[in-house]
C-alpha cells in the first residue's frame, strides 16, 4: 500500500479551518502553562504568539493565507468590542462616584504617554514614518491602523507597536504597579486601559471586574480621543 | 439565550458600521457601536440576560481573539529591525513612566476626593 503522506499533510494544512485549530490549539497550551505557572512572562497572547510565528515558518505558511483562515477569531473582535460596554455600563455606579478623577486622568494622561511615546522614539532617532506609526501605539488596533494612515504612517505596523505595547502592558502592567503601591482597582483599570487598549482591559478583568470596567471605559474614551484629535494636532504643528 | 446576546452585539457593530460610513469616517464601526450599546443600556437601566450572557461569553475569550493580530508581526520583521533599539526603547519606557503617572494620578485624584467627601 503506497500511503499519500504529504497530500494527507497537504490538505490537512490548506484546509480553511487549519489557521483556526492550530490558534485554538496553542491559545489552550498558553493558557495552561500560564495557568500552571502563574509567571506574568507567560501572557496567553504573548506565548501563543511566539509559537504561532514559529509554527508558520517551519510550516512555511504564508501570514495572509494564515490570516485568511483566522477569520472566523478575528471577525469577533468587532462584536467583543461592543462587548464592552456591558460591564462598563455594570460599574457605572463606581464609575460616576469618581466621575472626575477619572475624567482628569484620561486627559492629562492619554496626552501624557502619546507625547512621551513619540518624543523617545524622536529622541532614539527613529525616522518620521516611525514617528507617525508609533503615536496611535495606545488605542486599540482599528483605530491605531486608521489614525496612523491618516497622519502618513505605516497602517499595518501600528497594528504590531499596538500588539507590543498591549502585551507588554498586559505583561508587566499589574506587577509594576503593585511595586509602587498602586493597588486599587480603579487606577489599575485606569493605567491599563489607557496605556494597553484591550490587551491591558483583558488583564484588567482577570484581576477584577471593577478593574475591568474601568480599563474598558478608559480604552474607549482613549480610542475616541485620539481618533478625533490627533490628526488635528498633526494637522496644527505640519 | 446566548444566540440572542450574540445578535445584539452584531446588531450594534453593523450599525456602527453603518454611521462609520456616514457620518464618522475616523471612529471605527465597533467602537460607535460600543458607545451605541451603552447609550441603549443607559436609556433601558439594566442589562438583560442574553445581552449579559453574551457579552460574559466573548469578554472570556477577549484574549484568543487578538491572537492572530498579533501574530502579524511576523510580516514586519525587516522594518522592525531597522529601528529595533528606538522602538524597543520608546514603547518601554513609555509604557512603564505612563503606565505608572496613570495609575499614580488616578489615585491621587480618588483619595483626594474622598478625603474631601469625609471633611463635609
Amino acid at each position: 500500500m503506497n500511503l499519500e503522506w504529504q497530500a494527507a499533510l497537504d490538505a490537512v494544512i490548506e484546509h480553511p479551518l487549519f489557521a483556526f485549530g492550530l490558534t485554538l490549539g496553542v491559545y489552550q497550551l498558553a493558557l495552561f502553562l500560564y495557568e500552571k505557572t502563574r509567571w506574568m512572562i507567560f501572557q496567553p497572547v504573548l506565548v501563543s504568539m511566539v509559537i504561532l510565528i514559529a509554527t508558520l515558518l517551519v510550516l512555511d505558511i504564508d501570514y495572509a493565507d494564515y490570516k485568511q483562515g483566522a477569520q472566523l477569531l478575528t471577525l469577533m473582535l468587532g462584536p467583543a468590542t461592543v462587548a464592552l460596554a456591558v460591564p462598563l455600563y455594570l460599574n457605572m455606579r463606581r464609575v460616576r462616584q469618581v466621575l472626575w478623577p477619572t475624567l482628569i486622568t484620561l486627559f492629562v494622561g492619554g496626552l501624557f504617554a502619546t507625547v512621551l511615546g513619540v518624543a523617545l522614539a524622536w529622541m532614539f532617532g527613529a525616522e518620521t514614518l516611525i514617528l507617525k506609526t508609533i503615536a496611535p501605539k495606545s488605542v486599540t488596533t482599528p483605530i491605531a491602523m486608521l489614525v496612523a494612515e491618516e497622519i502618513g504612517g505605516a497602517a499595518s505596523l501600528a497594528a504590531v507597536f499596538v500588539m507590543i505595547t498591549g502585551v507588554l502592558g498586559a505583561m508587566l502592567g499589574v506587577e509594576v504597579l503593585r511595586v509602587f503601591r498602586i493597588n486599587s482597582p480603579a487606577a489599575q483599570g485606569m493605567a491599563l486601559g489607557i496605556v494597553a487598549h484591550a490587551v491591558g482591559t483583558a488583564r484588567a478583568l482577570q484581576e477584577s471586574e471593577e478593574a475591568g470596567a474601568f480599563a474598558a471605559l478608559a480604552m474607549s474614551i482613549m480610542g475616541v480621543l485620539t481618533a478625533v484629535l490627533m490628526p488635528l494636532a498633526v494637522a496644527l504643528i505640519a | 439565550m446566548l444566540l440572542r446576546g450574540l445578535s445584539w452585539l452584531v446588531v450594534f457593530q453593523l450599525v456602527g458600521t453603518a454611521l462609520n460610513v456616514l457620518f464618522f469616517p475616523v471612529l471605527p464601526g465597533p467602537i460607535i457601536g460600543l458607545v451605541l450599546l451603552f447609550i441603549y443600556l443607559l436609556l433601558q437601566g439594566r442589562v438583560n440576560e442574553p445581552l449579559n450572557e453574551a457579552a460574559t461569553s466573548v469578554l472570556r475569550y477577549l484574549p484568543l481573539l487578538l491572537v492572530p493580530p498579533a501574530v502579524g508581526v511576523i510580516v514586519h520583521m525587516s522594518d522592525i529591525k531597522a529601528d529595533l533599539w528606538a522602538i524597543i526603547g520608546a514603547l518601554v519606557i513609555s509604557l512603564l513612566v505612563s503606565l505608572l503617572f496613570i495609575g499614580w494620578l488616578m489615585q491621587l485624584l480618588v483619595n483626594r476626593q474622598a478625603r474631601a467627601k469625609d471633611k463635609s
